[in-house]
Parts: C-alpha cells; structure tokens; sequence
C-alpha cells in the first residue's frame, strides 16, 4: 500500500465518475486531434501546393487594346499587337524584393495562326515552366524533348535567355490540345504544316475544360519566328506563394521594374481557398480553446465533488500521519492516470475520426496525419488540463481540518 | 511523556463560545493505560483529539517529550502523528472498500520501507490481534469485533509509542469490546502508553488511571485505580 496505491483504489472505488470524466475529456482530445489535424493539413497543402492552382499574378504588354481572351484573361491581340513586352524585359523580376515569392514565371507569345483554313491560338511557351505551372496537365504521348528537364530553379528570365542562347531541343514539336486536336483530326505522331512549317506533334493534353483545350502549344522560340516577332512575348502568367506577403505588393514590385508591362492580380481559387482555410484556422482554435475550458472545468468539478465526497477519508489519512503533500500526491496521482488514460483514449478516437474523414477531405489524403509530435502534444495537454483543473481540489482537500473531516459523517 | 500546560480550547470563539476544555493541566506518564471519562459532551473527544497533534489549542501548550508540538510546522505534526501515535476512533473508520490488510497497510502507507517489508509486518500485526487468515476480508466480511481489531491493528502497525483510543468499545456488545479492551491491555503490557476515552464504568475497570472530566475541566479525582482497595474493581482490572 502505497500513496499510489491508495489514488488507484480510490479511482476503482468510484469508476463510473471517473470512467465518465476520462470520456470527458478523451472527447476534448477527439475534437481537437481532429480539428488540429484537418486544419494543419488544409494549411500544409495550400502553402505548399499553391503553384498547383495555377498563376495569380499576369502580365500583358501595356500598350495593348484590342483583346484576344485567354484563360479568362484579356491579353494583347493576337494580331495588331501595338506596344511591345520582349523577353529579356522580364529579367529585373529576378531581383525586386520578394523575388524568393516567385515560384513559377512562364512567359508565351499567344498569336493567331491559319491551320487548315480555320485560325487557332498558337501559345509559344518554355515548356518547363508551362508545365510547372499548370501541374494539372496530362498529357497523351509526350511533352517536347528537354520539357521536362530539371525544374526551373531561377526565374522564368534568367531560364528563358538561358535557353535562347543554348538553342532548343524539341525546337519543332508541338503539343495540342484536347478539342482542338480532336476537330483537326491529329493524333501524337502526326505532322502539322503552320505558316510553312512542319511540326511533329508529341502529345495531346487531356481534356480539362479550359481553353488550352484549343490552343496549339509549341515552344517560345519556335512561335517567336513563324510569328515574325523575335524575342516578343505578350502574356506572363505568375505563380507567386505569398503566404506572408499580399499579392498586391507583390504587382506593385513587378510594375516597378517592368513599366512596358500591364501586371493585374488574379484572384484565383487558391486565394479563396487560403481565406477559408485562415477562417477555419481561427475557428478551430477558438473551438480548440473553448473546448480546452470546459474540460479544465469538467475535470476541477468532478474532482471537487470526489474531494468533498471523500473529505472523512482524507481526515483520517491526515489522521494517521499523511502530509498535506501526500494527500496532495494521492488526489494528483488520481488525475494524472484519468488524464493520461483520456489522452490516449482520445488521440485514439480522433486519429480514428481523422481516418473516416480521409476520404473525404482532400487534404487530409494528401498529407500523412500520424504525427507524433501531435500524439505526445494530446498526452501532454491532456495532462496539464488534468493536472491544473485538479490543483485546486487537491489544494482544498490537503487544507481539510482532520478533527472536522472525521467529525462529518 | 505527554504534558498539557493549561489548555484551553473554545469552539465558536466568535458567536456563542464553548470551552470544549478549559485550562486543562495532565501528565500521561510512558507505559500508562489511563482512561478519560465522562458524560457526553464533556470534552472527551477534544482533549484526545488536542492529545493527537490534530487540534490546536485555543490557550495552553502541549509538550511530548518536551517538545511543543503545535509550535511545529503541520507537515510536522503530520510525521509526529505519524511516528508517535495510533488511532483507533469512535466510528473504526476503516475504508470499506479496502481488505482488513490494506486496512492495516494504510498505516504504513507513507512509511519508507520496502512494499514487501510492509505486508510482511501488516501481517504479523493482524496475527497479534487475532485475525490470521481474514486478511483478505472486506470489513463488511468481518464481525463488528473483528473490525475493532483491524482499526486496533492499523493503529498498532507503525509501532507507536502511544495508542489514543476514543470509545473502542461504544459500537460493540459488551462480550466483543471486552475482547477489544483485552488486547489493548495486553498492547499497554507490551510497552504502549494507552490513552482510552470511554463512558462505559466497565471499560474503566482495564485502566490503571481514571481522569474524570467534566464540562472540559479535568477534576479532582484522577487517580491510579492500582492503588484502589476495592478488589473487585481491581481484580476485573488486572484480569
Ligand atoms: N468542531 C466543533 N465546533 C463547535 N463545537 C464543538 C466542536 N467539536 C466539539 N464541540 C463542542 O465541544 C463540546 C465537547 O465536545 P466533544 O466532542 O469533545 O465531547 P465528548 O466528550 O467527546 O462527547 P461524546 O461522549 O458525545 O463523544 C461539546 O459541547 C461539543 O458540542
Ligand atoms: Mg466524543
């Protein structure tokens, strides 16, 4: 018989009481190991996948007026382009102040070809960065030869003189999209005669509902001679993560150094979505908080009542020689294994929730959620929680007078 | 051994004040068995709870082997009960839902010894008081005399120099607290000052020493009833 003994028998002694205040606050620890884990995840993958959803920020030449739409985007007109936005322009973007925040730079020369007596949009891109950009691409067949090379570490300028002055591979290769192969009746393998040229087409994109599902896509060089406009581009689409930074400021810094260009924000689903996930983030911890009370409360008043229930018990520990310290330990001793119990009880049931939820929340399939630096945060908190709502009861209970304690029966 | 210098204890000092004891002067000499005694509400119960390191005196000191006890720290007086004294109170209070030897155990809950030293020893002080074999009953298992002798057992186990003993026998028919008074005598024969509340005439015949109280004033009276010459009251006393 031990002081840990005696907080073990008293826990037996009234189990039912103590079974519901460990499913008490195993369901705090349920709620927020869930909340906690949806949100990281949901946080996790908006940081992190922001590229994903395409570009935010996009720059036409600033003299343009008349307008060719592409990807919702009013850009320059194909045909009687009157300012100017050449390539090597792009390169001070390499050095304004968040220039780190760029992730993806694809600059192209969208210009109107005649095909087989029909004109379509003719997008002349640096494949690597295009496909950077729009990582939701799939493609039938293959990119270009050198598309897919090492990801663009620099930004789109440094990477695009880079290239100009390498020459390209794949120079004359061509990628269609889905509906626009589709009507012309082209296939990977086929040939393509624009404006006297003969192109290999590598690849189809898959159907994907935008308008790159009509546009011809060869490389920037390439697009840049048969449209008679060297070094010219007219559209760069911008993927910036500005997680710390708003995208305005962001288009203020690019403006700055690119006056010839017109750069817009884009607001585009990523940025909504990051709103959300901010919203949910401050909801959950409110929730988080709210929850964190009232099983500090649960705890302080269930074992309030056990001290008040046992006050004649705890007389005649003092009775028999126990410190206030050792009743102290006993009432303690009895929170910690409630606490630790419903910790773990918890993280359990909300790894469990977390699993049935996986299916159905994207984010949380893309991210491993077993984490155990959460784990030992539920069992710690759990504890503290445990720990601190029953100090005060502990405190009273060691505070009893033991000649009144044993008079109260 | 135990020395009260003028004690006085009032209860309610702010409304309508009781002298639960008032300017109480005893000397409980090492190896005594004394019985307090008098009508209820005398102030038995304060005096042995005063006696217990567990009530503090309005007025007066208490010292035990010269030392003040209430001039030390409570955690002090804790280990003090702890070394020094056994209970054994009015109502048993044994926690029905512990075994007669973790009953006992309790005693020695915060003694530092191994767990295997305190059961050895919880069980040899459950033989001496007669209960080998029913350790493992729950109290509600046990007679109310065997109950007795498990309160008596856990008061017994940390080897107190003192036992203090309120009304042993106020729950029990008079054939199972004779069997309670027997052992505390034979507990004071084996070297514990025995310190017994009682208002029942036949328990006093055990004590060697009376102390009448009345309205919390110890009077005149206390006497050894060793040297009393009434040989039936002795002869039952020495029995
Ligand atoms: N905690 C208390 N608060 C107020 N008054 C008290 C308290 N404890 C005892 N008293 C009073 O002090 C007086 C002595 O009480 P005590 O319990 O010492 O008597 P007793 O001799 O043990 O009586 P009994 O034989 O009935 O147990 C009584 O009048 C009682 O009402
Ligand atoms: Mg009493």
């Amino acid at each position: 018989m031990r002081l840990y003994d005696i907080s073990l028998k008293g826990l037996r002694r009234r189990l039912g009481r103590m079974l519901l205040l460990l499913l008490s606050l195993a369901t705090a620890v349920a709620t927020l190991v869930t909340l906690v884990t949806i949100t990281r995840s949901m946080n996790h993958s908006v940081a992190h996948r922001m590229d994903e959803f395409g570009a935010n920020i996009v720059i036409v030449p600033q003299a343009s007026d008349l307008a060719v739409s592409y990807g919702g985007i009013t850009v320059g007109s194909a045909a009687y382009d009157v300012g100017v936005l050449m390539l090597a322009d792009l390169e001070p973007i390499g050095s304004i102040r968040n220039a780190r925040n760029v992730s993806v730079l694809a600059p192209k020369l969208v210009s109107a070809v005649s095909l087989e007596s029909r004109e379509v949009l003719m997008a002349g891109v640096i494949f690597p960065d295009e496909i950077r950009l729009k990582q939701w691409w799939q493609v039938h067949g293959a990119y270009p030869v050198g598309a897919t090379d090492a990801p663009v570490a620099t930004l789109g300028g440094h990477r695009a003189m880079a290239q100009m002055e390498a020459g390209v591979s794949g120079a004359d290769q061509a990628v269609l999209g889905s509906r626009l192969a589709h009507e012309l009746g082209l296939a990977p393998g086929d040939m393509l005669v624009v404006e006297g040229r003969n192109l290999q087409i590598v690849g189809v994109l898959e159907e994907n509902g935008s308008q790159d599902d009509q546009i011809l896509f060869v490389d920037l060089t390439l697009a840049q001679q048969i449209a008679h406009r060297p070094g010219e581009i007219n559209l760069v689409e911008i993927a910036a993560l500005c997680s710390d930074c708003p995208v305005e400021e962001l288009v203020r810094q690019i403006s700055e150094v690119l006056p010839q260009g017109r750069v817009t924000a884009v607001r585009q689903a990523v940025t909504l979505r990051a709103e959300t996930v901010d919203q949910l983030t401050r909801f959950a911890v409110v929730v988080s908080a709210v929850v964190t009370l009232i099983g500090g409360l649960i705890v302080l008043t269930t074992m309030l009542g056990a001290v008040t229930e046992r006050r004649h018990e705890i007389g005649l520990f003092r009775a028999l020689g126990f410190r206030r310290a050792h009743i102290e330990r006993v009432i303690l001793g009895e929170a910690l294994v409630i606490s630790l119990a419903g910790g773990i009880v918890g993280w359990a049931a909300g790894m469990g929730v977390v699993a049935l939820l996986r299916p159905t929340i994207d984010e949380l399939a893309m991210t491993s959620p077993w984490d155990p630096a959460l784990a030992l945060a539920a069992l710690g908190g759990t504890l503290v929680v445990g720990l601190a709502g029953s100090l005060y009861p502990a405190l009273r209970a060691a505070a009893l007078d033991p000649v009144t304690a044993l008079r109260a029966l | 051994m135990i020395e009260l210098c003028d004690v006085t204890k009032t209860y309610n000092p702010q409304g309508a004040p009781v002298h639960a004891l008032y300017q109480a002067n005893l000397r409980v000499n090492e190896g005594e068995f004394a019985a307090i005694v008098g009508p209820s509400g005398s102030g038995k119960s304060t005096l042995l709870s005063v006696i217990g390191a567990m009530n503090p005196p309005t007025q007066g000191s208490m010292l035990v082997d010269g030392i003040d006890v209430y001039s030390l720290s409570v955690e002090k007086q804790a280990d003090f009960r702890h070394e020094y004294l056994g209970f054994v109170f009015q109502q048993l209070q044994l926690l029905p839902y512990l075994t007669a030897l973790e009953n006992v155990l309790l005693g020695l809950a915060i003694a530092r010894m191994r767990r295997a030293d305190k059961v050895q020893r919880a069980r040899e002080v459950l033989a001496r008081v007669g209960l080998a074999g029913k350790e493992d009953r729950l109290p509600g298992e046990l007679s109310g005399g065997e109950q007795g002798r498990v309160a008596v057992g856990r008061a017994l186990v940390n080897e107190p120099p003192l036992i203090l003993a309120d009304e042993p026998t106020g729950n029990l028919d008079s054939n199972t607290g004779v069997q309670i008074l027997t052992l505390l005598q034979e507990l004071n024969a084996a070297g514990h000052t025995v310190l017994m509340v009682t208002h029942d005439a036949q328990a006093t015949t055990y004590a060697q020493r009376i102390i009448p109280i009345l309205d919390g004033r110890l009077v005149d009276g206390d006497h050894d009833i060793t040297k009393n010459e009434n040989p039936a009251i002795n002869g039952n006393g020495k029995r």
